[in-house]
């Protein structure tokens, strides 16, 4: 029997409230962490990604209308145009508007400080490049097509290719950013990809921690609850076994003392009646001769109720034998007994056990299954002693496995099979009724 | 938004399928027999995918709409046959004769497109005929004849490959001006060897050429031309233009263009009033596809399809880039409605080329006519879904609703797939609905009879400038009746490489009679004639008109 235990102070309730407490607060630092890092990259890709993508297409704009002056100061060049070169000044004039429209998108897009220098070169050569362009269109108006074209090669050519090379520099530029951007980016989710292994690695050990906690109080619980069915059957049996003691050292005293004083008094009072007796006190001795009788009786009936000693006597075989006959002419439920093997040495205990289980079975079955017969099945094998008590009557409520109603006297079964190490089932067979099967070993030893 | 347009567009195409007329293929009865010729002989010159134009046109000026069709010609080095344009003579009675030799116009040459218009104010439209090379100016005698005066006007020396033109009066000086379209430049010494697997020739794409400007001639009314292509500012040397369309975008009384580039930003020349133009096109909203793309336009016209007062747009492009649809706005800026309209996901898989509007049903709104076909005779090997004859689009206009394509329901012959290049409408047996001329690459012309399914009114006038040119080309007609309103431009080009027939027509449903008809001339005279019957008439600047006393056949 173990010691008392006290589950309050051993409560793993506040030990799982911390655990779960500490997982809580890994996930929710983790989730913090990982919002903080997602705008983070948010404002890296809306701010440089997104506007330097922008700036880029401005620039590409940009670019596309370089080469198409670029074709143009070739046609100009080539002459293959019958036009004078102010033929152009249209298409240079709109190429000009949407460069400029371009410029100004640029400019907004581009973040403070980046590229300073040669945007501003960029503007500036462009700036040149228009005053040129002016100036050869204003030639070329004024029949001046030679020095226009010579401005033309000389110097406008030169400068769009300057200019192609200043954007080209540009959009290089914003591809390096874009690639350092790209890598910050990647430095970032990095970063992110190995928060989620620690916190993988810390949610793993909160979990496992809790888990293990959470075992290690169930194991608690259950031992203790162990313990309390441990001294619970233990007391049980302790007072199965004290009763049946009782019950013996009672029938016994019934039986030797006062069923030999009762004896003793027939005795005593049939010798009076022989020797000397007036004849008016021979009816009043006859009558006190058969109350002593009856008296007699009575005590002997309780003894053997108490504890029949039959068993004593006979074994338990006879025993049963004895208790299935009282039992049909006390109920008129007819009995059919089979006994098959040889009961061996069964001990002090069994004995007395096995019958009170049989006599308890009997009982329930007379008292609720309302049948007009049963069997008793007694297997003795060299090992095993199985008793079977069944019914074709109303049969138990079953829920699962067990008996919906257990009274006492089940329970008391139950304790008995326990304390000869057996086991005992409660079952409804196929054709109905009950089925009460006793298993026990033969020569296991008894608590 | 979509849907909301759907809707009520597939409701009225399960309820309304009747467009209310039939276009009967007539060619073989009315006596034409042209087939076009691009002169492909295995070489896949670029020019053999384009071609070629038809007109509508008065020639002789009998009342009686004539005919006249563009042809090719086999390449140099590799003669077979000898083929000319046509000219079909109006017989009055559902017939034409061919007059081409008679007219002096069986002259050999890879033709394009026409342009027909009365430069030199005699009464008598002349002919401006695009081709590969130099395009030439006939001058109509009025004796039924034309004159080769390219050299003598002085459009001479301009050698291109030259698609649509347009004749209008662009300085308001009472004298036609011609603007030329010209697509890239390309001659056989120049042509580039694309490939589509990498071993035979293929025809190639605008992109392996360069630009070639558009020309712009003003006529100086002694017979001559001045070339004004520089200081006009029309100039623009990235330009591949293949459709160009009159429009007033800006209502300023001044005829602006409409230039579609193929693969390059639509123009939109603002005429300034001094001669020269700028172009807005950017700005107007019409140089690209709403996703900003340079769409391959091809075929143009423009006309007040909403009886709004504000010219739209439509512009015929490559399949999969869909037509471009623009509605306009009094501040003449534009939006491309085709996907609302129900126009817009039809032309999907189209090709579009030749295009105009009309009212086919006479309903007193305007239809759309789109003819379709690929470029590439194989492109069904390149691409399983497309095919190189493809059906028309004939667009209904169901007013606010928008259009639906009522090409399938209006005749079996007029839906079926053809290489469709050019489109024009005139009214043919003059009985007063709008008949339909079809051009296709290497293959026949179709003349279609419109037959209206149950009698409609129409109003249809001949405009003849005095102070303006004689054509009247630029005025503008608007008819007023209860809460209706309608207007036209007389125009010279739209469509693609073709002419319409200048007289305009106005369909009027069930009523017989208009409150009021207004027209602007384009001197900047303003008539007004007060309540009209309807019917055909002759309207001269200044005098009113008259009805016209051509019997209908």
């Amino acid at each position: 029997m173990g010691k008392p235990v006290t589950p309050a102070h051993q409560s793993p309730t506040s030990r799982l409230i911390a655990g779960l407490a500490i997982t809580l607060a890994v996930v929710g630092a983790f989730c913090f962490y990982a919002l903080h890092q997602i705008a983070g990259l948010r404002q890296l890709q809306n701010q440089i990604i997104e506007s330097n993508r922008k700036d880029s297409l401005q620039l590409l704009r940009i670019q596309n209308n370089l080469s198409a002056l670029g074709l143009a100061i070739r046609d100009m060049l080539n002459g293959d145009e019958p036009y004078p070169l102010y033929a152009w000044d249209a298409q240079f004039d709109r190429i000009r508007k949407d460069m400029t429209d371009a410029l100004r998108l640029e400019a907004e897009l581009k973040p403070a400080g980046e590229n300073l220098d040669r945007q501003v070169y960029l503007t500036r050569t462009l700036s040149q490049f228009w005053i040129s362009t002016d100036q050869i269109f204003t030639l070329a108006r004024n029949s001046q097509e030679s020095q226009a074209r010579a401005l033309l090669r000389n110097s406008l050519q030169a400068q769009q290719a300057t200019l192609v090379n200043a954007v080209s520099r540009l959009l290089v530029e914003n591809n390096e950013t874009q690639q350092r951007t790209a890598a910050r980016v990647g430095v970032i989710y990095d970063g992110v990809e190995r928060q989620i292994y620690w916190l993988l690695v810390a949610a793993l050990f909160a979990i496992s921690g809790t888990s293990l906690m959470l075992i290690r109080a169930n194991r608690t619980i259950f031992r203790e609850i162990e313990q309390l069915s441990d001294q619970r059957s233990g007391l049980a049996r302790k007072l199965i076994t004290m009763q049946e003691e009782l019950f013996r050292s009672i029938s016994r005293e019934l039986h030797d003392e006062f069923g030999q004083m009762l004896t003793a008094v027939g005795a005593m009072i049939s010798r009076t009646r022989r020797r000397n007796c007036p004849p008016e006190l021979t009816a009043d001795l006859d009558e006190i001769r058969a109350a002593a009788q009856q008296a007699l009786d009575k005590t002997r009936s309780l003894s053997q109720a108490l504890h029949p000693a039959i068993l004593d006597d006979g074994g338990l075989e006879e025993a049963i034998d004895w208790y299935l006959s009282v039992f049909e002419r006390q109920t008129g439920i007819h009995v059919d007994l089979k006994k098959s093997g040889v009961g061996g040495e069964l001990g002090d205990e069994m004995p007395i056990h096995v019958y009170r289980v049989l006599q308890e079975a009997l009982n329930n079955l007379a008292r609720h299954s309302k049948s007009a017969e049963a069997w008793v099945r007694v297997n003795f094998s060299h090992d095993r002693l199985l008793m079977e008590v069944e019914d074709r009557g109303v049969g138990l409520e079953f829920e699962g496995l067990e008996p919906r109603r257990r009274g006492m006297g089940m329970i008391a079964m139950r304790e008995r099979a326990e304390l000869l190490h057996g086991t005992i089932e409660f079952s409804r067979p196929e054709a109905g009724g009950t089925l009460v099967r006793l298993d026990v070993p033969l020569n296991a030893e008894q608590s | 938004m979509r849907l909301l347009w759907a809707v009520p567009a597939v409701a009225l195409v399960l309820f309304a399928a009747e467009p209310g007329f039939r276009l009967v293929d007539v060619t073989r009865q009315a006596g034409i027999s042209f087939v076009h010729n691009n002169g492909a002989f295995g070489g896949k010159y670029l020019p053999e995918t384009l071609g070629s134009g038809g007109a509508f046109l008065d020639f002789d000026q009998d009342g009686w709409q004539d005919i006249l069709l563009v042809n090719g010609a086999d390449w140099p080095g590799h003669k077979t046959r000898r083929t000319t344009m046509s000219l079909y003579r109006n017989n009055h009675n559902g017939t034409f004769t061919d007059v081409t030799r008679a007219a002096g116009l069986d002259i050999e040459m890879y033709g394009m497109g026409v342009a027909a218009g009365d430069f030199n104010n005699d009464g008598f439209p002349d002919l401006f005929i695009t081709a590969v090379g130099q395009s030439r100016l006939f001058q109509n005698s009025g004796k039924g004849t034309f004159i080769d005066v390219t050299e003598r006007s002085q459009i001479a020396g301009h050698s291109g490959l030259s698609t649509s033109a347009i004749w209008f009066d662009y300085d308001r000086d009472g004298k036609l001006d011609l603007f030329v379209s010209n697509y890239v430049k390309w001659s056989e010494a120049q042509d580039v060897f694309c490939s589509l697997d990498g071993k035979h020739k293929s025809y190639c794409t605008p992109e392996a050429y360069r630009g070639s400007s558009n020309w712009l001639f003003h006529n100086r009314g002694d017979g001559t031309f001045e070339d004004v292509t520089a200081k006009s500012g029309i100039f623009d040397s990235t330009s591949k233009s293949l459709g160009v369309a009159m429009l007033d975008y800006d209502h300023d009384g001044w005829p602006d263009l409409f230039v579609a580039n193929d693969t390059q930003p639509n123009k939109l020349y603002r005429n300034r009033h001094d001669g020269t133009f700028q172009d807005v096109a950017v700005e107007a909203g019409v140089a690209f596809s709403e996703d900003g793309k340079a769409r391959a336009g091809m075929g143009v016209d423009s006309a007040d399809y909403e009886n709004s007062g504000y010219p739209g747009i439509a512009v015929t492009n490559f399949d999969g880039e869909m037509i471009g649809l623009y509605r306009g706005s009094q501040a003449g800026n534009y939006a491309d409605v085709a996907l609302n309209s129900g126009v817009g996901k039809a032309s999907r898989r189209s090709l579009g080329f030749g295009c105009f509007f009309f009212d086919a049903n006479l309903d007193g709104l305007l239809e759309l006519l789109v003819v379709n076909g690929h470029i590439d005779d194989t492109v069904r090997n390149i691409q399983p879904g497309v095919r190189y004859e493809q059906p028309p689009h004939l667009f209904v206009n169901i007013g606010k609703q928008g259009f639906y394509d009522a090409a399938p329901a209006v005749g079996s012959g007029f839906a079926e797939p053809k290489v469709g290049r050019g489109a024009a409408f005139g009214d043919f047996d003059n009985d007063g609905d709008l008949d339909v001329l079809v051009t296709t690459s290497h293959g026949a012309a179709h003349l279609y009879r419109n037959d209206l399914i149950a009698p409609k009114q129409s109003l249809r006038f001949r405009m003849v400038g005095t102070k303006s040119n004689r054509d009247a080309i630029g005025a503008v007609v608007r008819v007023y009746y209860g809460s209706h309103y309608a207007s036209l431009m007389v125009k010279s080009g739209s469509s693609y490489l073709s002419q319409s027939e200048l007289p305009v027509t106005f369909g009027l449903g069930e009523q017989t009679k208009v409150d009021r008809v207004v027209a602007e001339w384009p001197s900047g005279l303003t008539e007004t004639l007060p309540s009209l019957s309807v019917g055909r008439y002759v309207w001269t600047e200044g005098h009113g008109a008259k009805i016209d006393k051509t019997k209908p056949n």
